[in-house]
């Protein structure tokens, strides 16, 4: 039961400013960012115009992916973006599968997605004046006519929290879901009598199979279709915003 | 692993927040600067590469083409001017023929005149040794049967009419 309505565990406390609170969320972070380093240089090591290993054209598949991704939402002109809306990618999906692990997904931490929606946001007003002017931008919220100014306040808030908390929802409730499904089938293998203990680690055999299965939506399933909305949003908000 | 404290299942932490804007921003950096950078240098390069080559093959057809079209035609002309030599020569060793032939005939006539002439020649050279003779045979025929003195000019005329009897007979 360890874990269910709980957030993420503080790691250690940086005795700076008063003690700054590390949580695991962090760490994955930086686990996350290490391991991604490593794959990187692995497959961009000895790359030549004649693709002869397998991991350039893994690299390529890739770069191609989002390159194209991009373009195909974005347009031509926004291909500078791929790397941005690949980091995306690449965080939201490994951060919702280290789960997998058996780890905290870190997309299950509101501030994450929170962080990311606020980049988001940050782009989209960013260029929303560079198109139309600080003047502009604020004459937006009073169009087409001035009484709709309460309703375009709250949509423009609405677009990053609505991003955040559809990411945090998902995520985080599959965490919850799987945590109940675990021990639900605690209680049925001590119903049927098919739990056993061996020095301290017990075996629920009702455990071995049903959660993959339901690991398979909630974890990979669910995590790689929120990171795929997550950056096709973004991608749609931001180029809208520089046409609008 | 103890944790000393569990922050709550919904919270916004400025630190956190903070911290994963750091973490976006230097996974951001790894990958465009250890991945996109790299490969998509790699696939322009390979483009370009690619785009270079398919010019290069176009002017290669192309100036093979015209190569060919140019032989072609040189072709053509070689062969109208062997033609030409051909007919050419043709018409001069024809002429050289009527030529060398026109000459063997006006030498062989040359010839054949030259020998008749000269057989009329020694035929008459022929004829009046054969009168000679005939006029010293019958003379001294004539003086063994009539056994008399003839004047000159009785011989003479006795030989004169008997030549011509000879030669008439």
């Amino acid at each position: 039961m360890d874990g269910i309505g709980q957030g993420a565990k503080v790691a250690f406390t940086l005795p700076i400013f008063g003690g700054i609170d590390i949580t695991e969320t962090i760490v994955i972070g930086w686990l996350i960012i290490v391991a991604v380093l490593l794959l990187c240089l692995f497959l961009t090591k000895g790359l030549s115009k004649v693709p002869t290993k397998k991991r350039q054209i893994v690299a390529e598949m890739f770069v191609g992916f989002v390159n194209n991704m991009v373009e195909t939402t974005m347009g031509k002109k926004w291909k500078h973006y791929a790397p941005y809306i690949a980091t995306l990618l690449v965080y939201a999906v490994l951060g919702a599968l280290v789960s997998l692990l058996g780890l905290r997904s870190m997309t299950a931490d509101f501030n994450v997605p929170l962080t990311w929606a606020l980049m988001t946001f940050i782009l989209i007003t960013f260029y929303k004046i560079k198109s139309g002017g600080v003047l502009g931008y604020f004459k937006g919220f009073a169009s087409p006519i001035f009484v709709m100014l309460p309703l375009n306040i709250l949509s423009e808030v609405a677009t990053p929290l609505s991003m955040a908390f559809r990411m945090f929802g998902n995520i985080s409730g599959g965490a919850v879901i799987t945590t109940l499904i675990y021990s639900a089938l605690a209680g049925v293998s001590r119903l049927i009598h098919l739990a056993f203990e061996f020095g301290g680690i017990g075996i629920n055999v009702a455990q071995l199979f049903i959660p993959a299965v339901l690991s398979i939506y909630f974890d990979l399933f669910s995590g790689c279709i929120q990171a795929y909305i997550f950056a096709t949003l973004t991608m749609v908000y931001v180029s809208s915003a520089d046409e609008g | 692993m103890e944790f000393a404290k569990v922050t709550e299942f919904l919270t916004i932490d400025p630190a956190t927040i903070v911290l994963t804007l750091c973490n976006t921003l230097i996974l951001f950096l790894v990958l465009k600067h250890f991945l996109f950078d790299k490969v998509n240098k790699v696939i322009d390069d390979r483009q370009s590469e690619i785009a270079e080559s398919y010019k290069n093959a176009d002017e290669a057809q192309k100036k093979a083409e015209s190569l060919a079209a140019e032989y072609d035609e040189k072709i053509g002309k070689a062969k109208e001017e062997g033609a030409e030599i051909v007919r050419a020569a043709t018409v001069k060793a024809q002429n050289r023929s009527d030529e060398i032939i026109a000459e063997a005939r006006a030498e062989a006539k040359g010839i054949v005149d030259n020998a008749n002439s000269e057989i009329e020649r020694e035929k008459k050279i022929a004829v009046n040794q054969i009168k000679d003779e005939i006029a010293e045979i019958a003379i001294s025929a004539a003086s063994a049967v009539a056994e008399k003195e003839i004047s000159v000019k009785d011989n003479e005329k006795l030989i004169e009419s008997f030549i011509d009897r000879v030669g008439e007979q």
